[in-house]
């Protein structure tokens, strides 16, 4: 377990996708372990936001009995890894096949890897935002302020993991700097490192995070990209919808799948409307 | 001893990265942390000491300020641990935590050494209102001051990395977000009167954010 929790640790600081290491256009993480470790992580936040009924005292009209608050916990802590892998095999073709069209060599298991490892940068904020969602479960009575916190942390997990993904693409299948100086393009100021630290201590690593821009990138290739984003942000979003109830209604009987009927972005909406009236 | 440290902490020398730099001075930290925010907590509350003559909601408050620096302060920890990694920053984690408690801590020094106003204001004007309104005063402009403590911490390090400015800025709006939170339900700080001694306040559970929005959607249907 220690060791699966340092795979991903090494992914968080960008040693695992450091250009050096790139260079070969082939991406080799082991990911079995580091899948146990992120499946434990995402059950975490589901049981994070799942824990909403649970934790804040219910209103007079709540319908839920003692069992259906703990139900909810349980299924939110199976669902949300589920949510991740299914997202996973949906985006995961389409994101080979663009791939392919910027012209990388990166084979289907490397682009496997790849994905994988930005859903642990992904899982790891939101899993790091956890505590704070039950800190708001534990005091707010509001579902739709729930809803919307939710939103907006998973966003900021989003971004934080597809900006990883866009880095890491762009340093797989771009060249780097020493490959082709012609491309020298207007270069991020170099951040010089002293060699000693002001306490004396020799730093250990360079100060290259996993989201450093490390090259200047093919404009075509980084469009191509960040379409993808998009559709992977949407997928997304409809996926956690098919898959609701997450945090659970109070005012609606505990179900594993709630019925097929509206889409995220409308429930989106619904909530702001219902915070503000 | 006490003083030594927190003066220390205010010349910006405690969360620096020299060689003196240890453990045991993080602990020190957390020492003053505590020490000065229960003074300021315990002016705080005599207000329901002078005009309430209760003595159980003094210790109350003064352990409420320690506990809602320090609880914000774990909560919004894990996602400043991770944005450091995934920036880059992880060699300097432990300096910047330094520095972000030294922050707290001085922050504590600052409020109470503004706690003598505190208590000339309670002694001046006999009215919950006002005493409330005055210490979010006294908060808003200890908060101001502490970030010039903060900036002469992280400013060798934002200049050496700027990235660090974006942790920096995530932090104080993750802080902010739970800080204000936290607050709420750690009501009362000072103690109505009128009203009896609690630790927690029974209709105090809620959340800030909501009942700011029912206050401003009933300014305007009004």
């Amino acid at each position: 377990m220690l060791k699966w929790l340092k795979q991903l640790d090494q992914i968080l600081r960008g040693e695992a996708t450091k250009p050096a290491l790139l260079k070969d256009s082939q991406f080799d993480i082991p990911i079995a372990g580091l899948c146990v470790c992120l499946i434990i992580l995402s059950a975490f936040f589901g049981a994070c936001i799942g824990s909403f009924n649970l934790l804040h005292p219910l209103d007079k009209d709540a319908v839920l009995t003692f069992k259906d608050v703990w139900m909810q916990t349980v299924a939110s802590a199976i669902k949300m890894p589920l949510l991740f892998t299914l997202t996973l095999l949906i985006t995961l073709p389409s994101l080979y096949v663009f791939n392919a069209i910027n012209g990388s060599r990166l084979s289907l298991m490397s682009v496997l890897r790849l994905l994988i490892a930005s859903l642990g940068v992904l899982i790891a904020v939101l899993a790091s935002l956890g505590p704070i969602i039950i800190f708001f479960s534990l005091c707010t009575t509001s579902y739709s302020f729930m809803q919307l916190l939710n939103v907006a942390v998973c966003t900021v997990s989003g971004s934080l993991g597809l900006a990883f993904l866009l880095r890491t693409l762009n340093r797989l299948i771009l060249p780097q700097p020493q490959e082709s100086p012609a491309m020298s393009a207007p270069k991020v100021p170099e951040i010089t490192i002293p060699a000693t630290l002001p306490d004396g201590t020799i730093p250990l690593r360079s100060l290259t995070g996993p989201l450093e821009r490390t090259a200047p990138t093919d404009r075509k290739a980084k469009s191509i990209f960040r379409v993808w984003t998009i559709v992977f942000a949407l997928v997304g979003a409809q996926m956690s919808w098919v898959l609701r109830p997450f945090i659970g209604s109070p005012h609606l009987p505990f179900e594993w799948l709630r019925h097929r009927e509206g889409n995220f972005f409308m429930a989106v909406i619904q909530a702001i409307q219902n915070m503000f009236s | 001893m006490l003083l030594d440290r927190a003066d220390q902490i205010l010349r910006g020398y405690a969360g620096a990265a020299d060689g003196r730099a240890s453990k045991n001075q993080l602990a020190g930290i957390l020492i003053v942390l505590f020490i000065f925010g229960c003074l300021y907590g315990a002016v705080m509350g005599l207000y329901s000491l002078i005009y309430g003559h209760r003595f159980l909601q003094l210790v109350y408050s003064a352990t409420k300020v320690p506990l809602l620096l320090l609880a914000s302060f774990g909560l919004s920890l894990p996602f400043f641990f991770v944005l450091n990694s995934l920036l880059g920053l992880r060699d300097d984690f432990f300096h910047s935590l330094r520095a972000l408690l030294a922050t707290q801590a001085g922050l504590t020094i600052i409020l109470s050494s503004l706690s003598p106003l505190t208590l000339l204001w309670y002694i001046s004007f006999d009215n919950y209102n006002s005493a409330i309104l005055f210490n979010a005063v006294i908060f808003g402009c200890s908060s101001v001051l502490a970030q010039t403590i903060l900036m002469n911490l992280l400013g060798p390090l934002i200049q050496k990395n700027q990235r660090h400015r974006i942790t920096l800025l995530a932090w104080l709006i993750i802080y902010a977000f739970v800080g204000i939170q936290m607050s709420w339900i750690l009501r009362p700080f000072i103690g109505d009167p009128k009203s009896p001694t609690h630790f927690f306040r029974q209709d105090a559970w809620g959340n800030a954010y909501i009942k700011l929005i029912q206050i401003i959607t009933g300014l305007f249907s009004a």
